[in-house]
């Protein structure tokens, strides 16, 4: 509320002779700002290391046939402890190399959270702008539904459904994008809403433009950035319920996924052998952690405020 | 008499009856692109009893001006340069207890002796006797002390300076409790200074100081009465405040919500809580802006007769001339961070001197302009980082010579109680240039 | 005061000519909900019968305070909102506009079939509600907006070519580089350049932004461009710039105004007829000069007296206004402005709710009032606890405490214990009436000094 003078660029400086210039100029101008915190520079590396490790699993190891995503089972190192040759962070109980386990994890842990942000991602969306725009009758029965959805918590709710649906990891997907869509259409709906009382979207619609270009030019761009920030966060969080599934049992056994990896290998911790959870429990840990840290750092960039002033 | 814009002295003559008086004040702010010179050399005096308009456009750092006043800017990513804003401070008359009595002129209020000297004058005082502080310099909790006290403020949009949580009573009697919980204890029949239990448990509650094994015991029978009648007290000083600005029924007002009021309300009710201490000096920041034009003409109207009958000083502060024209004594024009001009209200209606000010006069539209000819200054405000030497006005300005492009004007005296800042009027002291020609230029 | 443009009429009287604007016994209500199940219970009547023309080429000023319908009545003759009743005519010609107004005086359910379907004909092609295809997209492309908020009008996601060029784009009109040219002439036109066709809202100032919108307003060269308080949020200085802009591109193109503003100094400029609302209705209109020269309305009055013109030497304090605006949901019967009226009359709409309200400022009696119960807005029996408490009331409604003319309005006043029960002389609305050649007023009062009664 104090009058700075703000200063205008509109005439000081040099005037941009295309869109595609401005709007790029704009996307460095944002990385650049991403880049000025500390935490969030911390967690992009290691979400950029986790993401190589996973893209890149087939190189960085022997893809155990017919199916990479089963842990190896080698009879002859079973429980070896990490610094055995071939064998840098241990074996499980089978003989499954812990290495082999993180990679390969990895690339479970990308393939979760994309498939399942994804779909609730679009289907919240969806949901929400359409409660949203329409309003009225309609958005209340899909509040009404939504309501009831978020009555019920996360971990516990997708439990129920991994229960219900029986133990495999797509079912882990289906019950993870049952229980996060709805998150995504509450924030949309209401990002909606608030957007559709800009005077700018009663321009488009006193130059005649129709419904549906209103929604995709003026009410969705600027109603985005929230959800970009909360598909960020959920990346890591997605991985770290999954994870928590498959440690109770409900994913399948023997693959190659971290939480899975963490309770079998629980039993043998009382008898000195912790490498076999302890690694693929930190790789959950540093992925949720990397993600929040890199969302954190969304919100903030992206923030309306920090937007709109200059 | 010429009062010098820049210089690094902040002990000169001020002229008697000032209460407060700005010197060389620059407050410049930290941004992405560099440091905004907001307020780059600002000085004026408000004198005492008189309503000084301040008057600009955006971006001329009015408002961080006025706020100055109460260290009410953000430090970062203001940065204090400096100058002085000098207050002469009154304390309440200790003959009256603040109610007017012969010795202070029924006013309630007493100007503070020199610190110094003690009365006679001296060269901190200027030789008036009367202390002054330097406000951009004092301690904290001298200012705590001063803010709402002797100088109160009144924000632009009242529905963002109350607070929604808080009943209107509880609002008005915040101040009360901090500067005026004496008086409170007085009507309530207690003495002040009592230093028995029951005197300090009172004591502790009036100044809203009390905690909670404190506020327990309040609680229980014979303490109960006690607290009852000072809470009594406070609602009939706070009913006072009220109906000095004109809100009939202020038993059901003070029970209200913010909410609950329309904008014409909300703002007498800030103005009865600025009001509530008597305060010197009143701060109006665009008061009326959010305002229809016939609920403002009622506030302004306000303002003016609680500013005869409290006998302060007022800083009227808006963009919109014809309501300075209706408020104020004197006006100081602002453009980008610094005075223009600043004269009495007929100097400035009737002869302004300052081209911007010229612009201005002849930009408000009305019945006897021709359509299409409003005189539009042209150009824009500048952007005030790092600006080079030079009058602000260049660019805009149709009379505009090669001088006003190289160095800065200095405000000077034009005639008794006139000043501006032009080198039309006041012209470099010893420059060797011939004297340009202000022929109006023809766009 | 600049020539207004003449007015493409296709007959030959001056008087005889095409609106392109006819508001109708305009209405706008909104529900006010409440309860778990959001029943309505009340109505905001924003606009609540509201009728005026505008020409060709004419700017038509409407001015009143917060409150008084003004930015819902634009929204509606834009087309951004539909009315509750009565229409907003597009382009009608003086005898369809005759025609119209004497169907619409034969109330309905009385009326002729033929007259009906004449109705309907004239609705589906000029009401702005109810035209559809060819009909419509002529008035969509005709009529357009520019905001007060210069900054919440535009996206602030696109870069300026996309927003001037988007009503070409809508309407298929050009594309590519004949595109980016038409938008350029267009900023030229508002007094930018090709320099700011790639940049986003929030990188101009106030005044540059509100160029923008009217960039985007003529885009499609309109004959009507709405105008919502378009110079509020500004500067004096730069709304200088912004008015003279807007009369010379009205010069050039021929465009008419509706300017809708609070500011009196404002319309008084821009206007060649002005209509003051209050609380949803219009109390004055007519021609600029003649109006604020001889103001037949009180509320006008007001307006003009607290708003002093500067350069005819303002007084230094305006004489001022009592009381505030009343709720839109429950507005006072008779004339809406009876209440805060200086010289109200016996005949103005005096009613039991002005007595609740004088109650309320004069605590006492206030305090001992256990229920109203109304036989109508005029007539309702008022019980307290004490019958003392009944019998001030008596007394206070026969004495000086209560206005002259409200004391005149009470047909009969009589107290039974602790009930008091009071009539007022029951009045119907106050009509606008003429009072010199287009100008109108609603108020009982003739000139202001005298009373007369209503014709």
């Amino acid at each position: 509320m104090v009058d700075t003078a703000a200063p205008r660029a509109a005439d000081s400086d040099p005037a941009p002779d295309s869109a595609w210039r401005v709007r790029s100029r704009r996307v460095w101008e944002l990385t650049t700002s991403l880049f000025s915190n500390p935490t969030t520079i911390a967690g992009l590396v290691i979400v950029v290391l986790m993401i190589a490790m996973a893209v890149f699993a087939p190189l960085l190891t022997d893809a155990n046939m017919p199916d990479p995503y089963q842990m190896p089972r080698d009879w002859e190192t079973p429980r070896a402890p990490p610094g055995t040759p071939g064998h840098p962070l241990g074996t499980t109980n089978n003989g499954g190399d812990v290495l082999y386990g993180i990679i390969w994890g990895a690339r479970t842990s990308l393939r979760l959270s994309l498939i399942v942000v994804s779909l609730t991602v679009v289907i919240g969306v969806t949901v929400g702008s359409i409660a949203g725009y329409r309003g009225g009758k309609v958005d209340e029965f899909l509040m009404r539904i939504v309501d009831v959805f978020l009555s019920i918590p996360e971990l516990i709710f997708a439990l129920a459904i991994a229960a219900v649906l029986g133990p495999s990891f797509r079912n882990i997907i289906l019950s993870l994008a049952v229980v996060f869509w709805v998150k995504y259409a509450r924030i949309m709906r209401a990002q909606v809403i608030h957007v559709k009382q800009n005077e700018y979207v009663d321009a488009a619609r006193a130059i005649g433009d129709s419904k549906l270009r209103i929604y995709f030019k003026d009410v969705l761009p600027n109603s985005i950035t929230p959800i970009v920030v909360q598909a960020t966060l959920d990346m890591g969080n997605i991985v770290l319920i999954g994870a928590t599934l498959a440690f109770i049992g409900l994913s399948e056994a023997g693959i190659a996924e971290w939480g899975v990896l963490v309770s079998e290998g629980q039993a043998g911790i009382s008898s000195g052998r912790w490498w076999a959870s302890t690694f693929p429990g930190l790789m959950v840990f540093l992925w949720a952690l990397a993600f929040n840290l890199l969302g954190d750092g969304f919100r903030d960039v992206l923030d309306p405020r920090t937007e709109t002033t200059r | 008499m010429t009062l010098t814009n820049t210089g690094p002295d902040t002990h000169e003559v001020r002229p008697p009856g000032a209460i407060a008086s700005v010197v060389d004040l620059k407050v410049h702010f930290q941004s992405k692109r560099g440091v905004v010179h907001a307020v780059d050399g600002v000085s004026f005096d408000i004198l005492d009893g008189e309503t000084l308009g301040l008057v600009g456009e955006t971006g001329c750092g009015k408002s961080v001006t006025a706020r100055s006043f109460l260290r009410l800017v953000p430090m970062p990513p203001g940065i204090a340069v400096g100058g002085a804003i000098h207050f002469r401070r009154r304390r309440p008359c200790q003959h009256c207890g603040g109610d007017g009595c012969e010795l202070c002129d029924g006013l309630g209020r007493l100007p503070e002796e020199c610190s110094q000297c003690g009365g006679p004058g001296c060269e901190h005082c200027d030789g008036s006797g009367i202390d002054n502080v330097d406000l951009l310099s004092i301690s904290e909790s001298l200012m705590n002390e001063i803010r709402g006290d002797r100088i109160a403020m009144i924000f632009q949009d009242p529905g963002k300076a109350l607070n929604p949580g808080l009943t209107i009573r509880e609002q008005i009697a915040e101040v009360l409790y901090e500067h005026r919980s004496e008086e409170i204890m007085e009507r309530a029949g207690f003495d002040p200074e009592a230093s028995n239990v029951t005197g300090t448990l009172v004591r502790r509650r009036a100044t809203q100081r009390d905690r909670r094994p404190e506020r327990i015991l309040m609680s229980v029978p014979p303490f109960r009465s006690r607290r009852a009648r000072l809470t009594r007290a406070t609602d009939e000083m706070v009913a006072e405040a009220l109906t000095e600005t004109q809100i009939a029924n202020p038993l059901k007002v003070m029970r209200r919500h913010p909410h609950e009021l329309s904008g014409g309300m909300k703002q007498r009710v800030m103005i009865a809580q600025a009001l509530a201490c008597n305060p010197d000096l009143l701060i109006a920041d665009e008061p009326t802006t959010a305002l229809d034009v016939t609920v403002q003409a009622r506030i302004l109207e306000l303002v003016k007769s609680l500013q005869e009958r409290h006998q302060a000083a007022v800083l009227y502060i808006s963009h919109d001339l014809s309501v300075v024209s209706q408020v104020s004594d004197r006006v100081a024009v602002m453009y980008a961070g610094r005075i223009a001009e600043v004269g009495t209200r007929e100097q400035i209606f009737s002869e302004p001197l300052h081209p911007y000010t010229q612009g201005l006069l002849a930009a408000i539209p009305s019945g006897s302009h021709e359509r299409g000819r409003l005189t539009a200054i042209e150009g824009t405000v500048p952007e005030l980082i790092d600006p080079p030497p030079s009058c602000r006005f260049v660019g805009r300005c149709p009379y505009e010579a090669e001088q006003c492009r190289s160095a800065d004007p200095i405000l000077a005296s034009f005639e008794p109680g006139h000043q501006v800042a032009c080198f039309i009027h006041s012209p470099e002291p010893d420059s060797s240039l011939d004297q340009p020609s202000f022929a109006r230029k023809t766009k | 005061m600049s020539t207004v443009t003449d007015t493409e009429s296709r007959e030959e009287t001056p008087a005889e000519t095409d609106y392109l604007i006819s508001v109708t016994d305009l209405a706008k209500h909104f529900p006010i909900k409440d309860g778990a199940i959001q029943r309505v219970v009340g109505q905001v009547r924003a606009v609540d019968g509201v009728s005026f023309n505008v020409k060709r080429g004419e700017t038509v000023g409407v001015v009143g305070e917060s409150g008084c319908g003004k930015t819902t009545l634009g929204r509606c003759v834009s087309g951004l909102m539909e009315p509750t009743a009565g229409g907003v005519y597009f382009d009608i010609s003086y005898q369809d506009l005759t025609r119209l107004e004497s169907i619409l005086a034969i109330p309905d359910g009385e009326r002729p079939e033929a007259m009906d379907a004449d109705l309907e004909e004239i609705a589906m092609g000029h009401r702005v509600d109810r035209m559809k295809g060819e009909a419509w997209r002529r008035y969509r492309r005709n009529c357009q907006i520019v905001f007060q908020d210069s900054f919440a009008s535009l996206n602030p996601r696109q870069l300026v070519n996309s927003i001037v060029g988007r009503p070409l784009r809508v309407y298929k009109e050009a594309s590519g580089n004949e595109l980016t040219e038409q938008v350029v002439s267009l900023l030229e036109q508002v007094g930018l350049g090709r320099e700011h066709l790639y940049r986003y809202p929030h990188q101009f100032s106030g005044g540059q932004r509100q160029r923008i919108s009217v960039a985007r307003a003529l885009a499609l060269d309109p004959e009507l461009v709405v105008l919502d308080e378009p110079t509020s949020a500004l500067d004096v200085s730069v709304q200088a710039q912004i008015l003279n802009l807007l009369h010379e591109l009205q010069r050039d193109r021929g465009l008419a105004y509706l300017f809708i503003t609070h500011d009196l100094q404002v319309v008084r400029h821009m206007a060649d007829r002005v209509v003051v609302m209050y609380l949803g209705k219009v109390a004055e209109a007519g021609e600029t000069s003649d109006l604020f020269d001889n103001p037949r309305h009180p509320y006008t009055e007001a307006l003009l007296a607290a708003s002093p013109d500067l350069a005819k030497g303002g007084e230094a304090m305006p004489r001022t206004l009592e009381g505030s605006v009343p709720d839109p949901a429950r507005p006072p019967q008779g004339c809406r402005f009876h209440t805060r009226c200086p010289v109200a009359t016996p005949i103005c709409g005096w009613e039991i709710d002005d007595v609740v309200l004088w109650l309320e400022d004069h605590p006492g009696v206030f305090e001992a009032l256990s229920g109203v119960s109304r036989q109508d807005a005029f007539e309702a029996e008022l019980s307290f606890e004490e019958e003392e408490a009944a019998g001030k009331l008596r007394e206070a409604l026969q004495s000086e405490a209560v206005p002259r003319a409200m004391r005149e309005a009470v047909e009969s006043i009589s107290v039974e214990e602790t009930t008091v029960k009071i009539k007022f002389h029951p009045v119907d609305g106050v009509e606008l009436t003429e009072r010199a050649q287009g100008h109108v007023a609603a108020c009982v009062l003739d000139d202001l000094g005298g009373v007369t009664d209503v014709s």
